[in-house]
């Protein structure tokens, strides 16, 4: 591991009294991929990374490098101040931010999560390989784990660090013409159940066998936890960031305290000690806060850094992403607060409507309502009156998510951790109208 | 560096590896952004790294860093023999390597002007003079004016002895603008959003842009689509080029065709291809008119080397032939899938910490014969729409819908409302066979393709898709949202 702390000391002393910004990322991490049944991709990678970030008298400059030698770091030091001479002033422009008390955050790191071996992964792939092979079925997905560090320091005394440790566990399954898929983020190894991953995704590929034509036009629909996780992480990323909220290209702009949401929707951020952790400090080395962003369906708070909160006129709440960019803040712990029902009473309370396990290739095409275009992927069925009828082959979606997530019916009680745009803890969810635009042959 | 290098073949060569190589990188990233008269983004990357890759009793096993030293190759190398030892527990297929000759060279993108020789200063004036001009109107939210050039000096060498140095390089720019005004927002961009147009290429590149000549016209386009009406619904003969269709091309042919995913092997995360082995040689992909020509020797273009990652030197093959499907995107390990002796040379790695893996290479729809401005007169009920906005197809590539920043009706053979928000959805197969009219050798430009993701962990390559404007008769318009 590298010694964060003295290669920005040497960084800052390099800098000689000019505004310094560090920030070092170290990642090791390895991913196995499998498919056909077989390992197809075995990979490992460790490396490390430090953006020096210079502000001087409304003038700024990044410099990233992955070598750490005494050359290396005064040739980036040198080439970074030349950079400063080059610029105008920006009278807008923010100096580096002061240190500021920390939360401690969850913690989130497992050293044994962070370093199992490619025989731990290979060793649980085959478990499943061997299940499918034996059903006729075939495999694909991957398993990966790792570790994180990411250090935010600055020449003003702010020292941040952050260590985590990830694993997910990721499977499609084919049966026949048959799709399905589960997946499992986590933190360590023990939260995952393996088994269950297993189970799910070979479940959903049997039932989705020989799959139906059906109509496109309006429908209610249960969203399965990934599902929902998918279009909710859009509703936030364009509804919720501090800069698309000042410019006025955000459903929220200019209508903060009013219920444009279902009353059973409530949203926060949290990357302290909510379902979906993170830093509990953002890239400036602030201080993350805990903002509730939709309360009962009530638009209350969006996200802001340094920046985005001055024109706003307001504190940030410590969303900063790395300074500067054009597009950010965003949220990026998110967590969907869970309900009172289950997928289980969800399908038994519907007379007809379309059971969604996972969305393919979602993207957005007007963001002032957050109208997006995706495929449903891996397990579509179709519910009647109470149960599951018929699988049914992939659909295509063209639908404002603001007007989806106005008309929820019931609201999942068990939340599950999803990885989107940043983390977002998702439940379940039934919404009463959704249009899906046209079919496909599969 | 090739002294470093030799570490981990005679590591590998000594356990006996089927096959090994190692690419050693140094990447220069230079990345402009000014928004809203004020600097957005201003980063000089340097970075320096390596890979190695084994296939051991035909397993594979992959390692990288970016501590570059003998010591740390050789810890990367054994790691990678681990990882491949690992896979070897679950019996499948045995992977091989397409056979190859051993090549010895250095080859660079050819360029006229260093971007890295050009001043920050001279590139921040142009940024900034055009990022105020775009932004001269207060229904104007957002101008963001973009560079971006990269230079990769690879050096690669492989247990079968190839011995390989490359200097890639390339260049880019773009802008856009946001226009908000009564509950809409219209976007415009010149040459177009995902980062603007990249190719292989120095400052010169920049240059033939004319960035600020453009700068007013886009701001004035998109105050022009806040007061435009909305697209129709319906069918119409669709009219598309430029970007649009480069990406048309990138989405529905370019992964289609890539053999991995047409094996498979990207099942759990960007998909498979409708375009299965079987029906190679006789599948009407396209009308007769339809030629999609792969190219890694394209001057210009972003998939343009001497070798691909896995050694195999450049080649130009179709991928459609007179609309039938004729070749796929390959790699060594999977050309024998289709009874290929040798690779077509499709393999690539985004940096030193990728395993390479099968890429679209540029691809190009070829020519037609007929003047641009015949192409539209000729065309009796239709609608031209320009530069993409969203995308999406499924996870065979079949169903597609795509939106475009502008649509222009055309009705009897001449262009006359601007309309806004125009999307079109369709089938892969189904609308590459409507395809009645592709433009001349004169409207045929290159577009580049700069942010293709694919491969788990997430790898980005870039790539060209040339094209002259087409037409394509009663497509699905106006998709209608709830």
């Amino acid at each position: 591991m590298i010694k964060t702390e003295d290669i920005c000391e040497r960084i800052f002393a390099l800098a000689k009294g000019v505004q310094t910004e560090a920030f070092m990322v170290h990642s090791a991490g390895a991913l196995t991929r499998f498919a056909d049944n077989e390992i197809s991709q075995n990979v490992y990678n460790d490396s490390s990374s430090v953006s020096i970030r210079f502000v001087d008298s409304g003038r700024t400059a990044k410099i990233t490098l992955n070598q750490f030698d005494r050359t290396a770091l005064e040739r980036a030091v040198k080439t970074g101040l030349e950079t400063l001479k080059w610029q105008k002033k920006d009278k807008n422009l923010l100096p580096l931010a002061g240190p500021r008390p920390l939360e401690r955050g969850r913690n989130v790191f497992s050293k044994e999560t962070a370093e199992l071996p490619p025989l731990y992964r290979a060793q649980k792939i085959n478990d499943l390989v061997r299940t499918c092979k034996k059903n006729g079925q075939i495999a694909y997905g991957t398993l990966e784990n790792g570790l994180a560090s990411y250090t935010v320091a600055n020449s003003r005394g702010v020292f941040a660090k952050h260590l985590e440790s990830y694993i997910t566990y990721s499977v499609t399954v084919r049966d026949g013409d048959g799709f399905g898929w589960a997946e499992t983020p986590a933190a360590t190894a023990g939260d995952i159940d393996f088994e269950a991953v297993n189970r799910t995704a070979r479940l959903k590929a049997a039932m989705g066998r020989k799959p139906r034509d059906i109509k496109p036009g309006l429908y209610p629909v249960i969203l399965e936890p990934a599902a929902a996780a998918d279009l909710l992480s859009y509703l936030c990323v364009f509804g919720f960031g501090g800069q698309f909220y000042n410019e006025g290209s955000s459903f929220v702009s200019g209508n903060l305290g009013k219920n444009l949401l279902s009353p059973r929707l409530s949203i926060e951020d949290n990357a302290l000690d909510g379902p979906a952790p993170g830093m509990p400090f953002d890239f400036e080395g602030q201080p993350r806060s805990r903002v509730f962003l939709v309360e009962k369906g009530t638009v209350k708070a969006v996200v802001h850094d340094r920046k985005t909160a001055a024109a706003a006129k307001t504190a940030s709440t410590g969303h900063s992403l790395p300074q500067p960019n054009g597009f950010t803040p965003f949220p990026l712990n998110v967590s969907v607060h869970p309900g009172e029902s289950s997928v289980e009473e969800m399908i038994k309370n519907s007379k007809k409507a379309v059971l969604i396990t996972q969305f393919h290739y979602t993207n957005l095409l007007r963001p002032l309502s957050v109208e997006m275009t995706g495929m449903t992927r891996n397990g579509t069925f179709l519910v009647e009156n109470g149960k599951i009828s018929k699988p049914l082959k992939n659909l295509r979606f063209t639908q404002s998510m603001v007007k989806a997530f106005r008309d929820v019916e019931a609201v999942g009680r068990k939340a599950e951790l999803c990885q989107v745009w940043g983390r977002l803890s998702c439940p379940a969810f039934k919404l009463k109208a959704f249009n899906f635009s046209s079919a496909t042959e599969f | 560096m090739f002294k470093l290098a030799t570490k981990a073949i005679e590591i590998a060569d000594k356990r006996k590896a089927d096959f090994a190589d190692i690419r050693i990188i140094e990447d220069r990233r230079q990345d402009l952004s000014v928004k809203n008269g004020e600097i957005a983004d201003l980063n000089d990357r340097v970075t320096l790294g390596f890979g190695v890759r084994v296939l051991h009793r035909g397993s594979w096993g992959f390692a990288s860093s970016s501590l570059l030293s003998a010591r740390s190759i050789e810890l990367c190398t054994l790691k990678a023999f681990e990882i491949a030892r690992a896979g070897t527990l679950i019996k499948g297929r045995a992977a091989r390597m397409a056979p190859e000759p051993a090549w010895q060279d250095f080859w660079q993108t050819p360029f006229i002007k260093d971007p890295f020789a050009v001043s920050i200063d001279a590139k921040l004036e142009l940024l900034f003079k055009m990022n105020t001009m775009m932004a001269k109107n207060k229904k104007i939210k957002s101008a963001v004016c973009d560079m971006n050039f990269i230079r990769e000096h690879q050096w690669h060498m492989t247990t079968d002895g190839s011995k390989i140095e490359q200097v890639l390089l390339s260049s880019g720019a773009g802008s856009s603008v946001s226009a908000i005004s009564g509950g809409d927002m219209q976007l415009r961009s010149y040459p177009s959003v995902h980062g603007g147009q990249t190719l292989a290429g120095g400052y010169e590149l920049i240059e033939t842009l004319d960035l600020a000549g453009n700068a007013e016209r886009v701001r004035e386009e998109a105050l022009a689509l806040l007061a435009a009406p909305p697209c129709p619904s319906g069918e119409k003969d669709l009219i598309i080029g430029g970007n649009q269709l480069a990406l048309q091309i990138h989405e529905s042919v370019g992964h289609a065709s890539e053999l991995d995913r047409v094996l498979g092997y990207e099942e759990s995360y960007a998909g498979s291809s409708f375009a299965t082995t079987e029906k190679l040689g006789r599948f009407r992909y396209g009308s007769p008119i339809v030629n999609l020509v792969a190219d890694a020797t394209l001057p210009g273009g972003l998939a343009t080397a001497g070798y691909d990652d896995d050694a195999v030197k450049a080649q130009r093959w179709h991928i459609v032939k007179e609309g039938i499907l004729s070749g796929y995107m390959t790699n060594r390990e999977f050309a024998h899938a289709i009874g290929a002796r040798r690779s077509c040379g499709s393999c690539r790695a985004d940096g030193f910490s990728n395993i390479p893996i099968t890429r679209i290479c540029n691809l190009s729809l070829m020519p037609g014969n007929i003047p641009y401005e015949e192409l539209i007169a000729s065309t009796k009920d239709g609608i031209i729409m320009e530069n993409n906005k969203s995308w999406s197809i499924d996870q065979k590539r079949l169903n597609f819908q795509f939106g475009c920043e502008l649509g222009w009706l055309v009705k009897n053979g001449k262009k006359t409302t601007l309309v806004k928000n125009p999307t079109y959805q369709g089938i892969t197969p189904e609308f590459w066979n409507s395809c009645d009219a592709i433009s001349d050798e004169n409207s045929w430009r290159l577009y580049g393709v700069a942010n293709c993701g694919k491969g788990q962990p997430g790898q980005t390559a870039m790539m060209c898709h040339g094209n002259s404007p087409a037409r394509f008769k009663q497509v699905k318009i106006g998709v209608k949202s709830n």
